[in-house]
């Protein structure tokens, strides 16, 4: 069963925590970006040489194919499919899963061996993992952000940018 | 389940329109993108059949701007309607914050309309979520035609009562024109802040 919070929050502490970890990937496998996403195809990090500028969309694509594949494991009757791998001619993708919430993607070349990925990005879903166990508990965050007079400045953004 | 980012200081929302098969819910989307500012807004990205029906989803992402510091994006999904993609539908579902039942007004639509929010409420519950807590708004689109159902019809079979004893929000709307596309748009975003 799914956890009932309404939202996760994720605080500069553990930011930091998972930008380091997603450095340390691309630099030990020699890849060319890691991102760490949500379930719902938000990027939580991304870390690259060279900066993407189609990380939202690659997010809910990457989401979408993995939540995609989780039905396909239930029709197989599997419990789920922990790893996704995409070759391409250029360039792969192995995505992990983190817990039910997140997920690990990370592109590389043929500069990369699929081996040392798999076994690095192995380590670094335990290190998410632990990460993810403390955001959980971050709970108590969440008045200091979504206060009052957040939710009413809100609405009026809404308001104004909603509109024909 | 939206996500708060307090180092980037961003907040991420996810909205998905559900509905029956061709009932206008990626119209829904193409008139918010053709009218929402530029800078509010990325690309929509579709993934169709060469018919253009959607075939996974398509994804628009809102960029409202900062609000009080927080860099706030509302992140629209679709999904493709046909009964024969139940599965993927709930892929798509998945982690959203908010959903839009888009119904198709006319009279040989209603069944269809029924059993398509009967499975989304089934959906939701096996999210673990409580389906009259979960934020849910109805467009009832396809007003212009003429063989559409009077509203009193719909609302007896498609309005139920949410958790709090009051009735779901609807919206009468014409998508091809973008008649009440804003109103819905508006009233899922701000049901969904308020459930942050």
């Amino acid at each position: 069963m799914e956890s009932q919070l309404s939202s996760l929050i994720v605080s500069l502490e553990e930011k930091e925590a998972i930008d380091e970890c997603l450095r340390r990937l691309v630099e030990d496998t020699g890849a060319t970006h890691a991102m760490l996403l949500d379930k719902s195809g938000q990027v939580i990090a991304s870390y690259g040489q060279v900066e993407r500028q189609d990380t939202t969309a690659l997010g809910a694509l990457l989401a979408g194919t993995f939540a995609s594949s989780r039905e396909v494991a239930r029709l197989l009757r599997e419990r789920d499919f922990r790893v996704l791998f995409q070759q391409g001619v250029r360039e792969n993708i192995f995505t992990a899963l983190v817990e039910e919430q997140w997920m690990l993607a990370i592109v590389f070349d043929k500069g990369t061996h699929i081996g040392l990925v798999k076994v690095l990005t192995k380590k670094a879903t335990e290190e998410l993992e632990a990460i993810l166990e403390r955001v959980r508990q971050e709970g108590k965050l969440r008045d200091e952000v979504i206060s009052t007079s957040f939710r009413t400045s809100m609405e009026d953004t809404i308001d104004l940018l909603f509109r024909d | 389940m939206a996500l708060i980012n307090i180092a980037a200081r961003e907040i991420h929302c996810k909205i998905v329109y559900y509905g029956p098969g061709l009932s206008g819910k990626t119209t829904n989307l193409k008139y918010i993108h053709s009218q929402v500012p530029k800078e509010a807004k990325g690309e929509l990205l579709s993934i169709a059949t060469e018919t253009e029906r959607t075939l996974f989803f398509d994804f628009l992402p809102l960029d409202l701007g900062r609000v009080r510091g927080f860099q706030t994006r509302f992140h629209l999904y679709t999904v493709p309607g046909q009964v024969l993609y139940e599965r993927t539908r709930v892929a798509v579902l998945n982690g959203a914050d908010g959903v839009v039942f888009v119904a198709d007004s006319q009279r040989n639509k209603l069944e269809e309309n029924v059993r398509s929010l009967q499975e989304l409420a089934r959906n939701i519950t096996r999210q673990g979520k409580r389906f009259a807590d979960f934020p849910v708004v109805l467009q009832y689109n396809k007003r212009d035609l003429p063989n559409a159902l009077p509203v009193a019809v719909l609302d007896r079979y498609l309005r139920y009562r949410t958790g709090d004893g009051n009735l779901v929000e609807r919206f009468e709307a014409v998508a091809t024109t973008g008649k009440g596309v804003f109103d819905t748009l508006k009233a899922i975003s701000k049901l969904v802040i308020s459930k942050l």
